[in-house]
């Protein structure tokens, strides 16, 4: 079966993955999303690679960016910004070079591995909640500001299988500035916000968590909400069909916000007890998923977010930011990013690399974990994948130790 | 390029040939006739007093994809670092994983080192198979397949809801084959995984389905019937209802009558060959079992033996993974929906000799194995990683094959489990041929794969020479040479070159016309396009480490 030669393109800029959009909305620049309006509106000019910020032939770079490698005894490939087949070769260049791994969300993967690895969870994807869903749980986040078409593709959809999408309850738990508008059913019923403190969320949810387990809680009130809306939302969550609570890693800064998820997650398993609930972790960018899972079926778990300063040489990948240019670092650093990639300074090496779903094919994983879809180039390009890249660095190592 | 065998003990049960010393010949990785006198012959091995079979196939085992990568991120304890010889090196990092739960590189490594030449993948959520063939396209080594999971999948329940006629049912199975790049199907728990987002916690197989109003016994009748009328060869893979459940051994009977004699494949059937006797509420039926397959010729199994000692169990069958994460040791779990397709969990196990329960899987799986007349009926299977990794088989082809050693380990067992099996009158050892018919002919006739398991002329010379031992589990651990494709590539139980292999996929015929009908379900529902649920061959080729192979029959 081959593919059929579809105008659909599958859009990379954030966890969710839409995969209907149209070339024709790209050409037009008409996209309803702004981070899909960005990443689609990223230039791809033909840029030399740079030795030290002299142009150079991609030869010369190669050589140059091996002996840099060469001459590190701990390297550090970070940023990481990529698709599965980048991140098979960021793993196979990190074997050749004994250098570590991490991602620009480390700190937020790390948040939700720490739970999955010390209780483990239950979570649903999105066809699941799209057609099931009838009371939807945000803590802490409003999602739209990691996902924003999440409510127009998943929540307000036309139909569903075995619920009525419009009449969805949807609560959020966080603080008043939360971006509550996309909550609003269409309708314009307005969605239900527990608002307390960011720092409140770990207290009001363990609240919750004893309400749903017929626990006592002795306090007339948590952080300023009262005991009764928790008690209120605790049946409504007891009550539902399929009650999904969603949370974004990213959202949750506390110090112990593995904690909080891993309430939530005990939350979702004392639900299940009697009724049908499932956790829903969302956001994700920059392939971080798909580096994630990568990692572990081809070298194990990725260790927790290493040091800078413990390592001696810097190779950065930045496919899906551009913008985020390789932290400060004094030893030398070998970017291989896309051609618009902003540097504050010339690198030691800069190999241009086509961004996959932007001008290269790729694959990338959906924030949910179970999807994992093929992305298609939108413009044509004279820029080599990082897969080529990383295979020519590893022959050239491979020559040099020869 | 030619390669000699010559003074072979051949063992090829698919050619009725048992010990008979000859020579072979490899051309082009194929098994030829002796090549003319004028013929250069590149290289020769005299094995002289060997035992050569083809290489082993494991019909069924857990090796990639969304539940078993979820078990390596739910496991990181089992991590631990290894220093690694050439050319293994080359290709592995440092990190290498506890056996139940290894890197897709320690897979391919470990089974070749084996002899093992192919592994099948068994339960292929079809919206996940794109994960599940990057994972096996990153198995080097060893050839590759998957059985897709359907039958808990909405578009299906709806089809059998709306009394779908059989043609329409057949037609998107084989689209579903075509999609998903699998060699058969699988149903789990039938209609359970569904049943179970609609809060139902058990499902049997003459009950209504909640929601569609449909029994596990339909579904097994439309599945089993589509993949008879599509000429796929392997027979629909079925994990029966009530999983690890005491008296479940019923159901398992009566599933085997469920197809009308269309022929169905029950697989790891100790887990479903459990009575409800003694104090403890909790025996053997392994007799039964094995007395039903016997009589009914249509039915195959394989056995997914528990061997004592830490695991993980990675199942698509949520409904009773959600009961068994009660007795997950470590104590965490995952437990997924998964985008009205199915479903997973994943709960890690530690099986102990002295626990009851433990200790009568351990013989109820023995008992089916000896209990079953005819080796070209049941598989050796651990269900890896699920009754015990696949790194146990050597040890498991001894128990079967050394009797005083059987009773050696059934001595040591809890005692209360102990008075509870009849394992020590079954006297039967296996021989070397009956372990070749198991693990080599069986499984490439049961899944289609004609040039595989065995030694005939035109044969995919993938090869496995070993030096027979007393020990078995010595002699099947570490073989003396394997050929992939008729490259040497194991010498002495070691890995001397890195392969890739390939993966072996079915296409039967059928109407596109279900597209239209899927395009607009996929439309109204699904939160990806029809389009990008299908896998092509030029994706699993990406990054040059796989190809397929296509068994298009009909």
């Amino acid at each position: 079966m081959t593919t059929p030669s579809s105008t659909l393109h599958t859009c990379p800029a954030c966890g969710l993955l839409c995969d209907d959009i149209a070339a024709s909305a790209i050409t037009s620049q008409t996209l309803s999303c702004e981070r899909a309006a960005r990443f689609y509106a990223r230039p791809v000019p033909a840029t030399p690679p740079q030795v030290c910020g002299q142009a150079v032939s991609l030869t010369a770079a190669i050589d140059a960016a091996a002996r840099l490698l060469q001459q590190a005894h701990a390297p550090l490939i970070a940023g990481c910004s990529t698709d599965v087949h980048g991140a098979r070769a960021l793993v196979s260049l990190a074997r050749h070079t004994h250098a570590t791994v991490t991602h620009l969300n480390a700190a937020s993967t790390l948040r939700n591995m720490q739970v999955l690895q010390h209780r483990g969870w239950q979570t649903t994807t999105l066809t699941e909640v799209r057609n099931r869903c009838d009371v939807l749980l945000l803590v802490g986040t409003d999602v739209v500001s990691h996902n924003p078409r999440f409510f127009e593709r998943v929540i307000w959809v036309d139909e569903a299988m075995f619920t009525a999408p419009q009449v969805r309850q949807i609560i959020y738990i966080g603080p008043q500035h939360l971006n509550t508008q996309p909550g609003t059913a269409p309708d314009g019923r307005a969605p239900h916000h527990v608002v307390c403190e960011a720092s409140a969320i770990p207290a009001v949810v363990s609240a919750l968590r004893a309400f749903i387990l017929e626990r006592p809680v002795t306090q007339p009130e948590v952080a300023g909400v009262p005991l009764e809306t928790l008690q209120a939302l605790a049946q409504t969550l007891k009550a539902a069909h399929y009650a999904t609570l969603a949370w974004v890693a990213k959202d949750l800064h506390d110090v112990h916000a593995d904690l909080t998820i891993e309430t939530l997650c005990e939350t979702v398993a004392a639900l299940n007890q009697q009724s049908r609930a499932m956790g829903l972790p969302l956001g994700g960018s920059d392939g971080d998923t798909s580096v994630n899972y990568a990692h572990t079926w081809l070298q194990g778990v990725i260790p927790q977010a290493p040091e800078l300063a413990n390592h001696d040489a810097l190779v950065w990948v930045n496919s899906f930011s551009p913008q985020q240019s390789p932290p400060l670092f004094d030893g030398p650093t070998l970017v291989l990013g896309p051609a618009d990639a902003v540097l504050s300074s010339p690198p030691a090496v800069f190999i241009p690399i086509a961004t996959p779903g932007l001008d290269s094919a790729g694959q990338q994983f959906r924030v949910d974990g179970s999807v994992t879809l093929p992305l298609s180039a939108v413009t044509a390009t004279a820029q080599p994948t990082l897969s080529e890249i990383v295979a020519r660095l590893v022959s050239a190592l491979e020559g040099v130790r020869a | 390029m030619i390669t000699v065998l010559k003074n072979a003990r051949v063992i090829d049960p698919a050619h009725g040939v048992n010990g008979e010393v000859r020579t072979l010949y490899i051309r082009d990785g194929r098994l030829v006739n002796a090549p003319a006198d004028s013929e250069k012959i590149d290289h020769i091995f005299d094995l002289q007093g060997k035992i050569v079979m083809a290489g082993a196939i494991d019909m069924h085992s857990h090796i990639g994809g969304g539940k078993v990568n979820l078990a390596r991120m739910l496991l990181p304890e089992y991590q631990e670092m290894r220093r690694l010889q050439e050319p293994e090196a080359h290709i592995c990092g440092p990190n290498c994983s506890h056996p139940a739960t290894p890197s897709t590189t320690d897979t391919g490594m470990r089974y070749i080192e084996m002899g093992y030449t192919a592994a099948f993948e068994p339960a292929i959520l079809a919206v996940n198979a794109r994960q599940a063939h990057l994972e096996m396209g990153d198995t080097p080594m060893i050839d590759k397949g998957g059985y897709a999971m359907l039958g808990n999948d909405d578009y299906f329940l709806r089809l059998l809801s709306q009394q779908a006629d059989q043609k329409t049912i057949n037609d998107y199975v084989a689209w579903v084959l075509h999609a998903t790049q699998t060699i058969g199907i699988k149903v789990v728990n039938p209609g359970g995984i569904s049943a179970f987002k609609f809060n139902q916690r058990r499902q049997d197989l003459d009950q209504m389905h909640s929601f569609y109003q449909v029994t596990p016994r339909r579904i097994l009748q439309a599945l089993s019937r589509a993949v008879h009328d599509l000429g796929i060869a392997k027979p629909l893979h079925v994990h029966c209802n009530n999983l690890g459940v005491a008296g479940n051994f019923q159901t398992t009977l009566d599933t085997m009558g469920a197809s009308d004699g269309i022929p169905m494949h029950l697989t790891h059937i100790q887990f479903h060959s459990y009575g409800t006797e003694g104090d403890k509420k909790f025996s053997s039926a392994a007799a039964q079992i094995a007395e039903a397959i016997n009589r009914q010729a249509h039915i195959t199994a394989d056995v997914g033996q528990i061997l004592f000692g830490q695991t993980v169990t990675a199942s698509g069958d949520n409904m009773m993974q959600h009961l068994n994460a009660k007795v997950a040791n470590p104590k965490k779990s995952v437990i997924m929906d998964i985008e009205c397709d199915a479903g997973c969990g994943v709960v890690p196990f530690k099986y102990r000799d002295q626990n009851y329960v433990n200790a009568l899987q351990w013989a109820i799986g023995l008992e089916v194995f000896l209990s079953v007349e005819d080796p070209w009926r049941v598989f050796l299977t651990t269900d890896h990683p699920n009754g015990a990794p696949f790194t146990s088989y050597p040890h498991l082809i001894r128990l079967l094959m050394d009797r005083t050693f059987r009773n050696e380990m059934f001595d040591k067992l809890n005692l209360d489990a102990q008075a509870m099996s009849n394992l020590k009158s079954l006297t039967r050892e296996y021989s070397l041929y009956e372990i070749a018919i198991m693990t080599r002919a069986a499984p490439a006739k049961l899944i289609g794969l004609r040039d595989r398991g065995h030694l005939g002329i035109g044969a995919a010379a993938d090869i496995t020479v070993y030096t027979e031992q007393d020990d078995k589990e010595a002699m099947f651990a570490k073989p003396d040479l394997v050929f992939k494709d008729g490259q040497l590539v194991v010498r002495d139980g070691e890995v001397i070159k890195v392969v890739w292999g390939a993966t072996h996929t079915v296409k039967p015929a059928f109407d596109w016309g279900i597209e239209r009908d899927l395009k607009q379900y996929f439309d109204r529902f699904h939160t990806l396009q029809m389009a990008n649920f299908k896998i092509a061959n030029d994706q699993i080729a990406e990054d040059g480490r796989n190809h397929v192979i296509n068994h298009t029959q009909g």
